[in-house]
């Protein structure tokens, strides 16, 4: 009994320090534009914070140490406030952990149609076409077809304009349209 | 050289203005930024910018370099003002900019006031050999968990974190609470953090070891009195040419101390032995 409930908080404590070490980058919790894979983020970082300061729209949040290791690095959670990819952060980055890039050459993430939760997909008279609307890259990122969003992949910069735009909440407290960061875990080049 | 200065204290009032304008910049730097829309200046003393100037912190540039290894140029470029500063002048960010000094430096006219004794005792004494410790352990750690642990946790970076958290977002991190410790273990021991424990003082003590601006003593003024030694923040002793050390920060208390004027700044030209 006592071994077991050892044991249990040996687990729960190493869960914690999993937790601590791992990365909080996730679906909606993006990177700023530019920045360099997640394996070496961490350790390029020092958490100067002046990304944090320059952006205009407080997209850009630091987390503090309960994110462990990860503590300060800039955040974005593009539910509460998408990034506008005014390009101000990739220019004062003293340390180039924002790498200096271009708009269109931006990929925090790819925006993700979950065609059961959008209501353009789902019903047939529902005419929303928000993520279309306010996509900087419309007809480009995000295309109709047959008057229902279709995200290309090759331009969307995943900035999250459309995610904060989508009307729908689904349970699990995502949008219908949602981004994944899936450039952010590439390996790096050495 | 000694003789010179007209007032008693001379300059640790010069340190104390230099010290609360560091603190007034980087107070009003995340406002201007946030409310006015000014990012002319910018950051922190982890990385600071004025215009296209930038300074970046030593240790923070050293770790980053190290956790990642990978070089990049404008970081190189940012440490080159900071280490040149400590090449030449030694530990002064510590003395004359630091925050962490600002705030124990109130902490101190505040007890002065309150006690009306002059100077404190220097407390818990350790050997000061910790410093170089705390320097190799924590770029140790640092290399070990492959991020800059430095940057998220040294306190003069966290006064400044915690100033813009407040006023971009109107919160605080919680790690702010090891500001708190290091002003409370300056309470309990006088700049137990600075003298011991502070990676980058370290760092900077390293590069300053051959520095030009040093406190030298005029051996035939000088009466044994051992006002210098009371009054340095380190523990220093400088009728013993303590001053002349790695771990002197050239704050000038000493000078300001020495009754018969044995003491004070001098620039040699060429570079010293030892």
């Amino acid at each position: 009994m006592a071994a077991g409930t050892a044991a249990a908080g040996v687990c729960l404590l190493s869960d914690k320090a999993a937790a601590l070490v791992s990365s909080p980058v996730k679906t909606n919790i993006l990177r700023p534009p530019g920045a360099v894979p997640e394996e070496i983020f961490p350790a390029k970082c020092i958490r100067c914070g002046r990304c944090v300061e320059v952006c205009p729209y407080e997209s850009i949040v630091p987390p503090d140490i309960r994110k462990g290791i990860y503590a300060g690095t800039p955040l974005i959670d593009v539910k509460k406030i998408p990034c506008y990819l005014c390009m101000k952060c990739v220019q004062v980055c003293p340390t180039g952990t924002l790498t200096r890039i271009s708009q269109q050459e931006t990929r925090m993430g790819l925006a993700v149609i979950d065609k059961h939760s959008c209501v353009t997909w789902n019903e047939e008279l529902a005419l929303c076409r928000t993520c279309y609307n306010v996509c900087p890259f419309k007809e480009k990122a995000i295309k109709l077809d047959q008057l229902r969003p279709v995200v290309i992949e090759e331009f969307c910069t995943g900035c999250g304009l459309c995610t904060h735009g989508c009307p729908v909440n689904r349970k699990d407290g995502n949008k219908a349209i949602n981004i994944e960061p899936i450039y952010a875990f590439k390996p790096v080049r050495w | 050289m000694p003789g010179k200065q007209p007032k008693k204290t001379f300059y640790n009032r010069i340190r104390l203005l230099s010290l609360t304008s560091a603190f007034i910049l980087i107070l009003a730097v995340p406002f201007l930024n946030r409310y006015c829309h000014f990012s002319f200046i910018q950051g922190w003393y982890q990385s600071l910018s004025i215009g296209h100037l930038w300074f970046v912190s030593p240790l923070e540039g050293l770790e980053s370099i190290l956790t990642s290894r990978k070089l990049y140029g404008p970081l190189l470029v940012g440490m080159i003002g900071p280490v040149l500063l400590a090449l030449l002048l030694g530990r002064v960010f510590c003395s004359w900019i630091c925050p962490i000094s600002f705030l124990s430096e109130i902490m101190d006219r505040l007890i002065r006031l309150l006690t009306g004794k002059k100077f404190r005792k220097p407390g818990i004494a350790m050997p000061r050999r910790m410093l170089w410790f705390a320097l190799m352990g924590e770029v140790m750690l640092a290399m070990v968990i492959g991020a800059p642990v430095f940057v998220f946790l040294s306190p003069p970076g966290l006064v400044g974190r915690e100033i813009m958290m407040a006023t971009l977002f109107h919160t605080l991190a919680i790690e702010g609470v090891i500001v708190i410790i290091v002003l409370l273990l300056h309470l309990f021991s006088r700049r137990l953090f600075c003298r011991h424990l502070c990676p980058l003082g370290a760092l900077i003590a390293v590069l300053g070891m051959a520095r030009r601006l040093k406190i030298r003593k005029d051996k035939e003024a000088c009466i044994d009195c051992g006002l210098c030694k009371r009054a340095c923040p380190l523990s220093l002793d400088p009728a013993k040419d303590e001053s002349l050390s790695a771990y002197c920060w050239n704050c000038g208390e000493c000078v300001d101390a020495c009754k018969p004027k044995a003491l004070g700044y001098t620039w040699s030209s060429s570079r010293p032995k030892g």
